[in-house]
């Protein structure tokens, strides 16, 4: 990748989520150019309340970020194929780097399964592994910071 | 820098505002045209952006309605917890010691590999070194905590643009105090007000 990208923009955010029984449980969290996370996760399932963190990262560790998600090249794919949001959850991902910027809805995504028996078995591969791995990423960083189980 | 203080604490309140600006009561979508900017994107990042060139934009996202009913708007507008560190430049520690992360790692490495190159600097309280989901191979990145800052310092000098394992690697602070520019960042504004210009 050029090097100027590195100067250019990068925001992520990656949102999943239903309403259901136990209210609006959802996962959220967000890489903004100035470094700051954030991460969210509620659910109201045995009275559990929301957990918000937000820490500053390095350049560093956006970098990383970034190299992710164009390791993945998830950029090149579209949603347009991809199973709509339904009543079961819907997941949202949203990523501006340098000039491009998409962003994705679709369904939740069980298991391999559902993306094998899609209409963009392709993409939406991309699509899940590239959330597993930001989800780890995001996860450890939020842990490690704050020493708790964000899960 | 007082007001990166207040950032590092609050959410900043103009994006909310601005949400509430560019979508009227929150039924309609605020991404209804794509040709229009993208407001909900803009209100969560930096105001004007630094490019002043269009974004080829991807996705249903854009127009896609039900998305508005998320509540993102409520949801981005909460409080969330921070580690009060005063929000000035600087590393930030974090509970329990200080956080690492290496760069560039081999995607057979192990962590052994890793305990017997930083094990050098200090005890590791805490090692991640995260798989790639589709591979099983490592992803490539390892956050490394040690318990005091000098551990983690000395670490970051001896080994950042090293080699593990015949790759070079980059050691570097995981977490900021707060909020950095990059060095092309025109931060003006045309709204005025509501720009995260910074203030120096």
């Amino acid at each position: 990748m050029a090097d100027g990208e590195e100067n250019d923009e990068f925001y992520l955010r990656y949102y999943v989520g239903h309403k259901g029984k136990f209210g609006h449980e959802f996962l959220e969290f967000e890489f903004r150019p100035d470094g700051k996370l954030r991460y969210a996760n509620n659910s109201n399932y045995k009275n559990d309340t929301m957990i918000r963190k937000e820490v500053f990262v390095t350049p560093a560790v956006l970098k990383e970020c970034r190299r992710i998600v164009s390791d993945s090249e998830i950029m090149k794919e579209d949603d347009n194929n991809w199973p709509e949001p339904d009543r079961v959850g819907r997941q949202e991902l949203e990523i501006v780097m340098g000039n491009e910027h998409i962003s994705f809805t679709t369904s939740k995504i069980g298991s391999l399964m559902d993306v094998q028996t899609s209409k963009d078995p392709e993409g939406l591969r991309i699509f899940y592994y590239l959330v597993q791995d930001l989800k780890c990423f995001v996860f450890s960083l939020i842990s490690l910071h704050f020493k708790i189980k964000p899960i | 820098m007082a007001n990166a203080e207040m950032e590092a604490l609050d959410f900043e309140p103009e994006d909310d505002d601005l949400m509430d600006e560019d979508m009227g009561d929150g039924a309609s979508s605020p991404n209804r045209t794509a040709a229009a900017s993208i407001p909900r994107l803009k209100s969560a990042i930096t105001g004007g952006g630094s490019s002043s060139a269009p974004k080829k934009t991807k996705g249903r996202g854009f127009h896609d309605e039900a998305a508005a009913e998320t509540g993102l708007n409520a949801r981005m507008s909460a409080r969330f917890d921070t580690l009060d560190s005063g929000g000035g430049p600087g590393h930030e520690r974090s509970v329990e010691g200080w956080i690492i992360l290496v760069a560039g790692i081999h995607e057979e490495a192990q962590e052994d590999d890793l305990q017997n190159t930083f094990g050098e600097f200090g005890e590791i309280k805490n090692l991640h070194l995260n798989l790639d989901r589709r591979t099983g191979f490592v992803k490539g990145y390892a956050l490394i905590e040690y318990e005091k800052f000098d551990e983690a310092q000395t670490a970051i000098n001896d080994m950042d643009g090293t080699e593990l394992l015949t790759r070079p690697i980059n050691v570097d602070w995981a977490f900021s105090k707060g909020p950095f520019r990059r060095r092309d960042t025109r931060r003006r504004s045309p709204r005025g007000p509501r720009s995260r210009s910074p203030r120096r």
